[in-house]
């Protein structure tokens, strides 16, 4: 079990030199659990074995980036030779499969990190904003303290506590809400995207992909609603205000859970409509950075044990008594009981978290 | 955070928007018409990319600029896709050396910028060396 981050209460009521100086102790020298970054690390496994797929396909078919069109990002990269680069391409595969069950963890992150780098920064060409999101998660995993927790290395030499140093995941905040800023930015400014021009124009142009998959009957009544210009007059306008709405509202504790909520939705909404590689998964799952890093901070007794199968991230002590009624009591000392502490229970599980009344308990 | 917030800004420069995250910026679509110009000036079109035995779309192994002679989507925007097509001239030039006739490619490209349009530029590859030209 660890402590909570800070006291709330006190860094509330001091001034803001006080809580700037506090907020930098906290980032750069107070330890905090990792386990939302080992969350990040499990989930970044398999995304980079996912994202390595095709460039493995090709090399399988004997065709590898010195056989194709490369536009160098630097002059001074190294080309490797056809069989180093299909052998770096298996040991990133190696590497991302150690990272996910956490065995020399932090070291198979790197090598995973200097694999997707190389093969990234070889041409222009690999360059996929989805590819950039996956270097950066990796770079923040890598520099934490990431094995601390739901790894083998943890099983094998059982660290004292999950608590590692942050600043990496503050970093890794940053660049997530940067991210969501910097596209529903540009976007807003651009009078072709706000207006539903852009979005208009492509939903015409995919159309008849889409009627592929939905089939007529379903897809015909779908499509005159996604290809009246109307509609997108409406949607690209939300769209946008929806990047703009998680950019901003993950950063406050108020509208951090509605954030969360939004961003699952959204990502999912994307992943139907676009082909967008690993993206929305690492998006997904990078909102683990923005949980709390205190984990069993909060009591809970409950008669029912798929609490503990579902409690990723270990928001809740728990004690698991047959016959006893539900029993929460929260970080500040709240007691909720039976169905308020259950419901309040559902909000903090990410498997439940997006079918919970999460604007019932903020 | 500087570094990523100059990424950011720099991708209002930027054709491709390297790290500045600007995904689905345009819906513009392009086609291209390439020619191979002979030592004597000669203008050459190169039909489905095929010529002197090569193929761009083999050669190129790329999918984003692959079957450019039809309408296509220009991903991540026009300004990318000329500057992608720029270079991808000057590569297939130094990727064909079998070519003997040919002193450069050269590419007219035309594009709609979010369905306006239509808007016209060409590129060309730099000069190849013939042997005893």
């Amino acid at each position: 079990m660890t402590a909570p981050v800070s006291a709330a209460t006190a860094a509330a009521t001091a001034d803001w030199p006080t809580r700037c100086r506090r907020w930098l102790d906290e980032v750069f020298d107070e330890p905090a659990s990792v386990r939302a970054v080992a969350v990040v690390r499990i989930v970044l496994g398999p995304s980079v074995i996912w994202h390595l797929r095709p460039f493995l396909a090709n090399a399988l078919d004997g065709v590898t980036y010195l056989d194709v069109f490369q536009q160098k990002w630097w002059p001074w990269v190294p080309n490797a030779p056809a069989g180093l680069y299909v052998a770096l391409l298996w040991i990133g595969v190696a590497a991302a499969v150690l990272m996910t069950v956490g065995l020399w963890s932090r070291t198979a992150t790197w090598v995973v990190l200097a694999v997707v780098a190389y093969n990234f920064f070889l041409s222009e060409t690999h360059f996929r904003h989805n590819r950039a999101f996956l270097l950066i998660l990796l770079a923040g995993v890598a520099l934490c303290d990431n094995g601390r927790v739901l790894s083998l290395d943890a099983r094998r030499r059982r660290p004292p506590d999950d608590r590692g140093l942050l600043w990496p995941v503050w970093l890794l905040r940053f660049e997530a809400a940067a991210i969501y800023f910097a596209s529903g930015f540009s976007k807003l400014i651009d009078p072709d995207w706000v207006g539903g021009r852009v979005m208009h124009d492509r939903t015409l142009r995919y159309q008849d992909d889409a009627r592929d998959v939905l089939g007529d009957t379903l897809g015909d009544p779908i499509l005159e609603v996604l290809t009246a210009r109307a509609f997108q007059w409406v949607l690209s306008p939300v769209a946008v205000a929806t990047e703009l709405f998680i950019a901003f509202g993950i950063w406050f504790r108020r509208t951090r859970l509605a954030a969360v909520w939004v961003a699952v939705a959204f990502h999912v909404g994307i992943e139907v409509s676009a082909q967008v590689e690993v993206f929305s998964v690492i998006a997904i799952g990078a909102l683990a950075i923005w949980a709390v890093p205190s984990t069993r901070d909060r009591t809970l007794v409950t008669p029912s044990r798929w609490v503990r199968w579902f409690d990723w991230m270990a928001r809740f002590d728990i004690t698991v008594a047959p016959g006893a009624s539900w029993r929460m009591v929260d970080r500040d000392g709240t007691v909720l009981e039976g169905r308020e502490a259950r419901r309040f229970v559902r909000t903090r599980l990410p498997a439940t978290f997006l079918f919970s009344r999460f604007w019932r308990y903020r | 955070m500087i570094v990523q917030l100059a990424l950011v800004a720099n991708g209002y420069r930027d054709p491709h928007n390297y790290f500045a995250f600007q995904p689905f910026n345009e819906s513009s679509t392009y086609a291209v018409e390439l020619v191979r110009v002979l030592p004597d000036g000669e203008r050459v079109t190169v039909p489905y990319g095929r010529w002197e035995g090569y193929d761009w779309d083999e050669l190129i192994g790329w999918r984003a600029l692959q079957g450019p002679w039809r309408q296509r989507h220009a991903f991540s925007g026009v300004d990318a896709v000329v500057d992608f097509l720029d270079n991808a001239l000057d590569w297939m030039a130094d990727h064909a050396p079998n070519a003997t006739e040919t002193l450069y490619l050269e590419a007219t490209v035309t594009y709609y910028r979010n369905a306006r349009g239509p808007s016209v530029t060409v590129i060309r590859s730099h000069d190849r060396e013939l042997g005893g030209t």
